[in-house]
């Protein structure tokens, strides 16, 4: 993992870490042993072109492993002291993010607890789901949510960190959303604050297999 | 075809050009190629064409070239129906180049930076060539006709 290709680059792998509406945080709070983060070593996301292709040949077999020992994606510990940093003008006073309204990914630590937004820490993915409670979410929804993220996180290795691919990421996962939504593995929070059904009104009888282009 | 009293001067002065006729409005169109278009366009400055009135860009056909079309105006004093002329270069799509005229008429900055944005012309000698409407990490020339729109979650169904 050693780099030492260019100056400026930090060898950001790109990894995990999930966090989940507040409401529902205490619940879905459970930090799970990194274990699968730890195979998740060689997902580098480069800058630059020659990076990406000195590390595609062990991102093939950490595939073949991962795909042999297929867990669950889990989410990296949390950091206690955790503190925000590099949020000021000085360093741009912006950041990497796809946000629509289910899915939020930022690349940064995003602290459940404290809220800190750690820019330093931009090897690291951010997921947020559904921050505005429009979909009725158990452990086992919010995991396949997780693991399609893992997966096209996965997918998109190499790709440059860019507000482009983060889009992306959270675009397909709308419509995997819209997809769970379909296929009534989820359904809207009927006490959500406001309720305008935004991916479609509710109907009996339908499921995405009807839909060619959902996902 | 019949020419035009410009295109008959640029004759004169033999300077390549060719002719594409005349709009609705009677105004004459020439196509310039693009390795002499940053001359030209110092010739037809000096003219007297002071004025860049509009610069826009398209693309001609699938598989086909990029055409980048310039409107000139000569603004003079006392006349009411001034001298205009549109000036079309064509560029290949493997790699479309094109002189900038930022360096003759201003006022082709962010134009020229639009037709980069959208249809992926790259002006030579523009100061600040980059994306001016889309996101500067955007992939893709939107406006070409082989463009495919990516998939992106942003039309919402909800009214």
């Amino acid at each position: 993992m050693a780099t030492t290709a260019s100056p400026f680059l930090s060898p950001a792998k790109l990894t995990l870490q999930s966090r989940l509406p507040r409401a529902t945080l205490a619940r879905r709070s459970v930090r799970f042993p990194p274990a699968r983060a730890q195979q998740q070593q060689p997902q580098v996301k480069e800058e630059e072109e020659e990076e990406a292709v000195a590390n595609l040949p062990p991102s093939q077999d950490e595939g073949e492993q991962t795909s042999a020992a297929r867990g669950p994606a889990q989410s990296l510990p949390r950091q206690p002291l955790a503190e925000s940093k590099n949020m000021s003008r000085e360093y741009g006073g912006q950041w990497l993010s796809s946000t629509t309204r289910h899915i939020r990914i930022y690349a940064a630590y995003i602290d459940p607890e404290t809220n800190a937004f750690d820019q330093t820490q931009m090897d690291k993915l951010t997921l947020l789901l559904d921050p505005t409670d429009e979909f009725v979410w158990t452990d086992e929804t919010c995991q396949k949510v997780y693991d399609e993220f893992q997966d096209l996180v996965d997918h998109y290795e190499g790709a440059p960190l860019s507000e482009y691919t983060l889009r992306l990421i959270g675009s397909d996962l709308e419509h995997y959303i819209r997809k769970l939504l379909y296929d009534g593995e989820i359904k809207y929070n009927m006490m959500s604050r406001v309720l305008n059904f935004s991916m479609g009104k509710p109907r009996v009888k339908f499921n995405s297999s009807q839909i060619p282009d959902v996902k | 075809m019949q020419q035009g009293w410009l295109s008959n001067w640029l004759v004169k002065h033999e300077v390549v050009h060719r002719s594409l006729g005349f709009d609705h409005r009677g105004i004459e169109t020439l196509q310039i190629k693009a390795e002499d278009w940053d001359s030209i366009a110092v010739i037809l400055y000096v003219y007297g064409y002071n004025y860049l009135r509009s610069q826009c860009a398209y693309d001609v056909a699938p598989g086909g070239s990029l055409a980048s079309v310039y409107h000139l105006t000569r603004i003079q004093y006392g006349i009411d129906n001034p001298e205009e002329v549109c000036i079309k270069v064509f560029a290949q799509k493997d790699n479309p180049r094109i002189p900038s005229v930022f360096w003759i008429w201003r006022s082709a900055d962010f134009q020229e930076r639009e037709s980069y944005d959208m249809v992926g012309i790259h002006y030579d000698n523009h100061p600040r060539l980059k994306r001016i409407l889309m996101p500067e990490s955007w992939i893709g020339w939107p406006l070409r006709k082989d463009y495919i729109t990516p998939n992106f979650y942003e039309i919402q169904d909800a009214h």
